[in-house]
């Protein structure tokens, strides 16, 4: 039987190979052994995700390779997550809500995105795509999230963006607003007076981070 | 000369010291749509309309060529299957679903592709343009690229994850997307294009490796070049670095590239391989958003890095000011010297 750094190490590496059937196994074996799942997660398919982030940001993996490590982390996650206890409460870094913009329909910057922000820590309440601007508002008071996250891959959709982060502002100045996506550049950032911004979805656990020490929580 | 023969000349023809001003992608604008009196979602379906706006781009925004085939990249995907979510006036047409997504194998190309979607309006379209410019200006003509095609079918995650795990599946999609693209290119010149432009944006590095785009993008490319009955240009946005070298080895007459493309190190290997270069003034961060100074500025450094012909990086977003757009002829007036200008 392997150990439970065996194991860990394990789950990183077949998240890293994409090797969806290895990190189910490794993953099984951690409840099967007795293992902290919790423990599995964080230093074992997180650990994996950060280092598919780090080659993502050097180009060694595209935009496909990150979606297969992705599924590989999920089947991982499908294993351990019913063997987590509860905390019964909130430990979670923050939580956002995020969706693409209306008449939108590109979802993998936003997914991957997504994915980042859950393996950092964060609760994500995702309101999928062509998303209503209102409906990006609404979410962020049913849920109290800290932050709101647009993303548009469309020139066209873009202006959309600047609405909502008009809406969000109008209801509570301390809601955190970051935005991405193809067209989004630091310009664009500036114009539309957003909190935050991430060129990519290797950097925006720590965009997040750093927006949740910047602005109080909108309780 | 005419405006047609200069820039003829110029993308396949020995060169001029020229440089022409226009679009190589989507212009539907909506402040030239108010001036042509033709809005979205008539300009997009209606061949009048549609040829009034390709023409507005001349009379009214400097363009000099003109497009023909809608103001968006989805015709070759809606002919093929894919349906579209409705435009508004500052939203042109998008792809609402993939229906191949659950059935890759059964991907196919119509017998009657180019009397599907919009290709009956195009034909007229073309014809209406031809009838107004004669012989004076280049029209062209434009869809999505194979791989974007593919992707808009079957579904982009899809296909991207297939990328790596079942290859010959999309190889075999992409012939299929490659035989429908050779058919709408060759629509286009046999209804008076000079040239085609064929916007990939999905196989860009944003989304693609280079390994992939060599191993699947390029030899889509090289055949679509070798059945073209005319010259290619081909659009990829975001950064395209890493794949520039690569595009050109297509055999294009022409790429056209972002702002987030290093424009002199592109121009050197473009030119160095005969390929002419079309770009980058910012559609985004300064057509759009920019100040008419910004954008003058952006023009002149798009020309300094020698720019075959000034264009934005992208389509042009459809609220832009068209005082803004009007800048780049200013620019290119200012650059070149009197005797060269039209």
């Amino acid at each position: 039987m392997s150990s439970k750094e065996e194991l860990l190490q394990k789950l990183h590496d077949t998240v890293v190979a994409f090797d969806e059937e290895g990190t189910r196994q490794a993953a099984e074996e951690i409840v099967s052994g007795g293992h902290d799942p919790l423990d599995a997660v964080m230093n074992g398919l997180a650990y994996g995700m950060e280092t598919v982030g780090r080659l993502f940001k050097e180009q060694e993996y595209f935009v496909p390779e990150v979606l297969l490590c992705a599924d590989a982390l999920n089947a991982g996650m499908a294993v351990l997550k019913p063997h987590i206890p509860s905390s019964g409460g909130d430990n979670s870094l923050g939580r956002v809500v995020i969706g693409t913009i209306q008449g939108d329909v590109h979802d993998i910057g936003k997914n991957l995105v997504k994915l980042m922000l859950d393996v950092g820590g964060f609760t994500v309440h995702d309101l999928g795509n062509n998303v209503p601007y209102e409906s990006f508002i609404e979410e962020q008071e049913r849920t109290g999230a800290e932050i709101i996250g647009i993303s548009a891959m469309l020139t066209t959709t873009m202006m959309g963006m600047k609405k909502v982060i008009e809406l969000a502002k109008k209801k509570d100045p301390r809601i955190a607003v970051m935005i991405g996506g193809a067209p989004v550049t630091p310009n664009v950032v500036k114009l539309f007076k957003a909190d935050g911004y991430a060129q990519s979805a290797s950097t925006v656990v720590a965009e997040a981070k750093r927006l949740m020490g910047a602005f109080c929580p909108a309780q | 000369m005419t405006l047609k023969e200069r820039f003829m000349k110029r993308l396949i023809g020995g060169g001029t010291d020229f440089v022409p001003v226009g679009s190589t992608c989507a212009y539907g604008m909506v402040e030239l749509m108010q001036r042509c009196g033709y809005e979205r979602p008539l300009a997009d379906t209606d061949p009048v309309a549609m040829a009034a706006l390709s023409l507005a781009g001349h009379q009214y925004a400097g363009f000099e060529w003109v497009k023909a085939m809608g103001w968006d990249i989805t015709s070759l995907s809606h002919a093929m299957g894919c349906s579209l979510g409705e435009p508004a006036i500052d939203l042109p047409y998008y792809i609402k679903t993939h229906p191949f997504e659950d059935r890759i194998e059964a991907l196919d190309c119509p017998a009657d592709l180019t009397e599907r979607g919009r290709f009956p309006a195009f034909r007229r379209q073309f014809e209406l343009i031809r009838q107004s410019v004669g012989n004076e200006l280049a029209v062209f003509g434009m869809s999505e690229g194979p791989f974007t095609c593919a992707a808009n079918l079957v579904g982009t995650e899809k296909l991207m994850k297939m990328t790596i795990r079942e290859t010959a599946k999309v190889q075999a999609a992409m012939d299929v997307t490659v035989a429908a693209m050779i058919k709408a290119v060759n629509f286009a010149f046999e209804n008076g294009a000079d040239y085609y432009c064929i916007a990939d944006p999905t196989s860009g590095t944003d989304l693609m490796s280079p390994r992939t785009w060599k191993q699947i993008m390029l030899p889509a490319m090289k055949k679509i070049v070798a059945e073209a009955r005319g010259p290619i240009v081909l659009h990829i946005c975001g950064n395209a670095d890493m794949i520039v070298k690569m595009m050109c080895e297509s055999g294009v007459a022409g790429i056209s590239i972002e702002e987030k493309t290093n424009l002199e190190a592109a121009v050197e290997t473009a030119h160095s391989m005969g390929v002419k270069v079309f770009g980058n003034v910012s559609s985004s961060d300064t057509l759009f958003l920019g100040t008419p100074e910004q954008c003058r500025a952006e023009s002149l450094k798009a020309l300094e890095a020698g720019v075959d012909f000034l264009a934005p990086g992208c389509g042009i977003a459809p609220l832009t000011p068209l005082e803004n757009v009007l800048q780049m002829k200013e620019a290119r007036d200012e650059f070149l010297p009197a005797a060269t200008r039209p």
